[in-house]
């Protein structure tokens, strides 16, 4: 199946190491624009850390990573500029205990964006009212439940109008009845065509939402392919293995 | 027995110590202005070094760790001393109240610049990683997310500091400023009894224990919430 979406991530070569640890050994990805691609793999494989080099909180070691044709991990690139383009979600919701509800979602808009204030929380209240949180913009973070959290996160993210983001185990820290509202969202992301990374346990999730799907193992890209493909016909012994102990 | 009753003359006579309170009183106010305004200067250098270290400067960041090192690790009396008699042999002469100022504010900046430090580093990592992946500069990381976390961290330390600098601000008596410590000496020669030094140490409690309550208080009341 030739796809004619254009291409919005490519990974070339990517190696990344932590002193003498070698944590990603060359990886090649491409994700298109609208993909809902979602990173499987036992602990330790280096999803995250793929999912981390894509903003560049990671600096890859060696290897190129390009965004929409361009390179980010050139000499003279803005980095900061490249994470205005990606959002990311993460495991730990990080959202800032020091501002309102609304103030999270809307500081990158006012202080990077340099919007006017009236416009950043016309925005910041329209994502948080399509997330299902509109009654909780003056509320503080630590008064909100985990769901509630990553929500906002999801939002704050959203308000800077990226072409991609990428989900860090987003739902590893909820306790189960509030895995289900974020997960939601992100459904209801992916249908609106955002291109989205994910690294998740919930396979439910992966093979309802994700367009295709990579098995990582040990830092490298094991098998790769359509989510249909991988769910129902894993072809690598290690991906059925992994996909048999997750989804018994 | 007649230990006791000497003692008791010599370093807690009431009646002299009554007779000097309201000259010990100004010299509490210079020790609490001279404290105070150092304090606030020593602030605004420690969190201004405190920044340049974390974000690593190049050549500035050295000069910052030059700095701290060298006043924390050398006596403040020592400072004090190189501020008022030394500089005006390179042309800088201070009256002797700011030559105190500036040398207690130099040397609480450095104490105050490892508190900020250690603030700033104890925020969690995932602070900065948010920031950073929506696009915020390091420094705006900085202002707008890390260091007003900080804030609320650093007022137990940072009150600790300012009893340390009150009690150090004793050492301006060497240049002849008339704070409580070098009042209380006067007024002991003038007496030519030792309950002077008493009262002054009674004085010295007055300002430093509510501030020590303080900071249990803003402990306590961090350990609640959950800051």
């Amino acid at each position: 199946m030739v796809s004619s979406k254009k291409e919005m991530i490519r990974i070339v070569d990517l190696h990344k190491k932590f002193g003498h640890l070698h944590v990603l050994k060359g990886v090649n990805l491409v994700v298109k624009k609208g993909d809902v691609l979602v990173i499987i793999g036992p602990s330790g494989s280096g999803k995250s850390t793929l999912l981390r080099s894509v903003n560049l909180l990671e600096k890859p070691t060696s290897g190129h990573i390009y965004l929409d044709g361009e390179e980010i991990t050139g000499k003279n690139v803005n980095e900061n500029n490249t994470r205005q383009r990606i959002g990311m979600v993460f495991q730990n919701f990080n959202l800032f205990p020091n501002m309102t509800v609304l103030g999270n979602v809307t500081i990158a808009l006012t202080k990077v964006l340099k919007m006017k204030r009236k416009d950043a929380e016309k925005t910041g209240i329209n994502l948080l009212t399509k997330v299902g949180l509109k009654d909780k913009i003056n509320g503080f973070p630590n008064q909100l439940s985990g769901g509630q959290k990553q929500r906002v996160a999801i939002a704050r993210a959203l308000a800077m109008n990226p072409e991609a983001i990428l989900f860090d185990e987003v739902t590893s820290a909820l306790d189960p009845e509030l895995v289900k509202e974020v997960l939601d969202v992100m459904k209801d992301l992916a249908k609106s065509g955002m291109t989205m990374l994910v690294v998740t346990h919930e396979m439910g999730f992966a093979k309802e939402v994700g367009t295709h799907v990579i098995f990582m193992d040990e830092g490298l890209i094991l098998e790769e392919g359509l989510a249909t493909d991988i769910f129902d016909n894993p072809q690598h012994p290690r991906t059925k293995a992994f996909l048999a102990a997750v989804l018994s | 027995m007649q230990g006791l009753i000497d003692l008791a003359d010599k370093y807690f006579n009431f009646p002299i110590m009554r007779e000097v309170f309201p000259f010990l009183l100004k010299g509490a106010l210079w020790t609490i202005i001279f404290s105070a305004s150092s304090e606030i200067i020593g602030i605004i250098f420690g969190l201004t070094t405190a920044v340049i270290r974390v974000t690593k400067i190049k050549v500035l960041s050295q000069i910052a760790v030059i700095y701290v090192d060298l006043f924390r690790g050398t006596p403040l009396l020592m400072q004090i001393i190189f501020v008022y008699y030394a500089l005006p042999y390179v042309g800088i002469n201070l009256p002797a109240p700011i030559a105190g100022i500036v040398a207690l504010s130099i040397n609480s900046g450095a104490y105050v610049s490892e508190i900020f430090r250690a603030g700033i580093e104890s925020i969690d990592k995932g602070q900065l990683e948010a920031a950073r992946s929506l696009g915020m500069s390091y420094m705006q990381a900085l202002r707008y997310v890390i260091i007003p976390q900080t804030m609320k961290r650093v007022l137990p330390p940072l009150t600790n500091e300012f009893v340390a600098l009150i009690k150090d601000s004793s050492l301006l008596s060497v240049i002849a400023i008339s704070e409580l410590m070098r009042t209380a000496k006067e007024l002991m020669t003038w007496k030519m009894n030792p309950s002077s030094l008493t009262a002054a140490a009674i004085l010295y409690l007055l300002i430093t224990i509510p501030l020590t309550r303080l900071v249990s208080y803003l402990e306590n009341k961090m350990k609640r919430s959950e800051i």
